[in-house]
């Protein structure tokens, strides 16, 4: 509607398609069943004139590609009614990022149709990722072929592409970082695959901080490279994890291992603090209140803001020293 | 080094309590800001509640009036009813059919402002005002309970046994109510320490009824015997809490393993020296912030009995489950002490420890 007075001198038919399109927009995502004219039933083989004239006026009135004949749109909404797609969905394809013209539209679909996902994943993914658009059919395909080479094969690329989309559209620089960082910490291949397979966020994550984390499971918890990837360490947070250890570690139930790997306690494992809810990592393992833990989290954080505060503070009175002995040169 | 002493003696000592109370010695404690009464009161106290921050002792007595006087902490209080006096006029509306207030049994005019439960809030660093005294002084506010049980009274003699680094000694002097306060500590430098806390908190009017000294406490029954109103004997101790965050002079380094097995026998004679400073009749408030068994109630149990069998002197210790229930909001208490009170460190109240016990000097 905001585009109205615009579209208005545009397209003539706008007042009433206008409408058209914000009441079928608004009944198809309530899920309505009732059938206005164009909406087709599932069984209905094709979609009819009255689609064909909905899509062109949603380009109009984004004023995008509105000059499309109608002969290679319709072409465009066979295509996508032959790969399963109801009309409403169609609809739904046009509305994201009009900037893209429908053929390219189709390409990036047929794409993700031929990786295997049905067309509710489908338009999920570009619901969430819309700039999984802007790839190229071939830019997407080869992006597929890497990540089964990484080890996600049949299966965890449809999961990865549902929950991560982004993944497809990251600079590959940024996923080999990441990969090479997990060698570089000595991960295994075969490691390094079941990491990607089961916590695929990895790859939406910088190196560095990856590297942290593994250096702080590692050295202040003691734990070894293959507990840390049966225990899906990656997916958890660092702040919650640091939450975790450090609680268990001051009431006295965690102990960092010494340098022959020894420890006064039985340290609990590292499934038990990270895989529990909270309210069971506190009722089985903290035997502590919820009050407790909210307080702890607070200090925790503050203790940590000002550790870092202290250690910028040395570097930058370090670079000030650097700094002054040049100007004196 | 000193952990490790903690897990398995207090671990043995507390149970399932241990891991809650060593949370809190490894997590940042909580301070109370102790207003100034020599300084501009109102404007500080001001200050301080646009932060947030209450004034504890105020809140406690104000929530006493609340409490029901037919509990049975009420009745043990009631036998050793204090000298029904009239400082607080605030409270002392309800006194005539009630038991007695908690305010004729604590020091009165001590202010001190905390943050609620959970809140983790901090106080800025006290600035001076215009004669160059400090508004406020910060503290753990679980030390005033030793200084407000001591009940001190207007016109008492008083005596400070241990008084450096001065925190209590200046809580003792907010009370208005010390003919004399002699405080001492046996170390010259500590007590030089707490002149110039006084000397930042006191005017020179107030100080001058202050003799500072750094003799050796335990002699304290040849020097001034039968001498004070009240005696606070606030003993060195493992100061567990400093003990498990600095490593610098700490108590269970192995080159101090001696001091340290001495210091229960240092304890229960600087008590006993207390007992024999005050009058018969005074009252004696024994503290340590520790929470070691050794150093706490076997000390008030030993020097009780020694005064008993070596000086003929009998000493009753007070029951002051009363006053813990006044301040429970405040402090986690331990509820099982053989003898006196012990603030257990919290995490949503992480003041402490602080344990204190009341002994008064039969006539």
């Amino acid at each position: 509607a905001q585009a109205g007075p615009h579209a208005a001198s545009f397209c003539p038919l706008l007042n009433s398609g206008c409408r058209l399109v914000f009441v079928a927009a608004s009944e198809w995502s309530g899920g309505s069943s009732s059938s206005t004219g164009w909406e087709q039933d599932s069984d209905e083989p094709a979609h009819n004139g009255q689609l064909l004239e909905a899509v062109h006026l949603v380009l109009a009135v984004q004023q995008r590609h509105a000059n499309i004949e109608s002969s290679e749109l319709e072409k465009v909404l066979d295509s996508f009614s032959n790969m399963g797609f109801s009309n409403a969905q169609i609809m739904e394809l046009f509305s994201l990022q009009p900037k893209f013209a429908p053929e390219m539209r189709l390409m990036v679909v047929c794409e993700l149709i031929l990786l295997g996902l049905d067309p509710d994943s489908t338009l999920m993914v570009l619901q969430r990722s819309p700039e999984v658009l802007r790839m190229t059919a071939q830019q997407l395909r080869h992006r597929a072929d890497c990540l089964r080479k990484l080890g996600l094969g049949e299966g965890n690329l449809q999961r990865v592409l549902r929950r991560y989309p982004t993944i497809f559209t990251l600079p590959w620089k940024k996923i080999d970082a990441v990969v090479r960082m997990f060698k570089t910490c000595l991960f295994p291949v075969a490691q390094v695959t079941e990491i990607l397979q089961s916590c695929p966020n990895v790859l939406l994550e910088e190196p560095q901080d990856l590297e942290y984390k593994f250096q702080y499971a590692y050295f202040r918890m003691g734990i070894d490279h293959r507990v840390m990837v049966k225990s899906g360490l990656f997916r958890m947070s660092l702040a919650e994890l640091k939450n975790r250890h450090i609680f268990l570690e001051r009431l006295g139930l965690y102990q960092t291992p010494d340098k022959k790997g020894q420890t006064q306690i039985v340290n609990p494992k590292l499934k038990e603090i990270i895989r529990v809810s909270q309210k069971d990592f506190l009722a089985k393992m903290a035997h502590s209140s919820l009050e407790e833990f909210e307080v702890f989290r607070k200090l925790l954080a503050r203790e940590e803001e000002e550790d870092q505060a202290r250690v910028s503070e040395e570097t930058d009175s370090d670079s000030d020293g650097e700094e002054e002995r040049s100007e004196i040169e | 080094m000193a952990l490790q002493n903690f897990d398995m003696n207090y671990g043995a000592q507390f149970g399932s309590l241990w891991p809650s109370i060593r949370i809190g010695l490894l997590s940042e404690q909580k301070y109370g800001a102790l207003v100034n009464n020599f300084s501009h009161v109102g404007r500080i106290s001001q200050d301080l509640r646009s932060l947030n921050a209450v004034d504890f002792v105020y809140e406690s007595q104000k929530a006493a009036l609340h409490v029901p006087w037919d509990s049975p902490v009420e009745q043990v209080r009631s036998e050793e009813t204090a000298p029904e006096e009239t400082r607080n006029e605030q409270l002392s509306v309800e006194k005539t059919q009630t038991p007695p207030l908690l305010s004729t049994s604590i020091s009165p005019n001590i202010k001190c402002y905390t943050f609620s439960r959970g809140n983790i809030s901090r106080f800025p660093p006290s600035r001076p005002d215009t004669s160059g005294i400090l508004g406020y002084y910060l503290l753990d506010a679980a030390s005033l309970l030793p200084v407000l049980v001591l009940n001190v009274q207007p016109g008492d003699l008083v005596l400070d046994l241990c008084a450096a680094p001065g925190g209590k000694t200046l809580a003792l002097l907010q009370t208005g109510c010390c003919r004399q306060l002699a405080a001492n500590d046996i170390s010259a430098s500590r007590v030089s320490r707490l002149r110039k806390v006084l000397d930042s908190y006191v005017p020179k009017a107030v100080g001058s009824n202050v003799r500072l000294t750094s003799w050796d406490g335990r002699n304290w029954g040849e020097l001034e015997r039968d001498t004070y109103n009240r005696v606070l004997v606030d003993v060195p101790c493992t100061t567990d809490r400093h003990s498990v965050m600095e490593e610098d002079n700490n108590i269970f380094h192995r080159l101090r393993m001696k001091e340290r097995q001495m210091l229960p026998m240092l304890q229960m004679q600087l008590l006993l020296a207390g007992l024999l400073a005050a009058q018969p009749g005074g009252e004696v408030v024994y503290s340590t912030c520790s929470l070691s068994q050794l150093q706490n109630e076997c000390v008030v149990e030993r020097a009780v009995e020694l005064a008993e069998i070596q000086f003929n002197i009998s000493v009753h210790v007070e029951d002051l489950s009363y006053f813990r229930s006044v301040f429970q909001d405040t402090f986690s208490f331990f509820k099982d002490c053989r003898l006196g009170e012990l603030v257990l460190p919290h995490l949503t109240a992480n003041f402490g420890p602080m344990y204190f016990c009341k002994l008064r000097r039969e006539q």
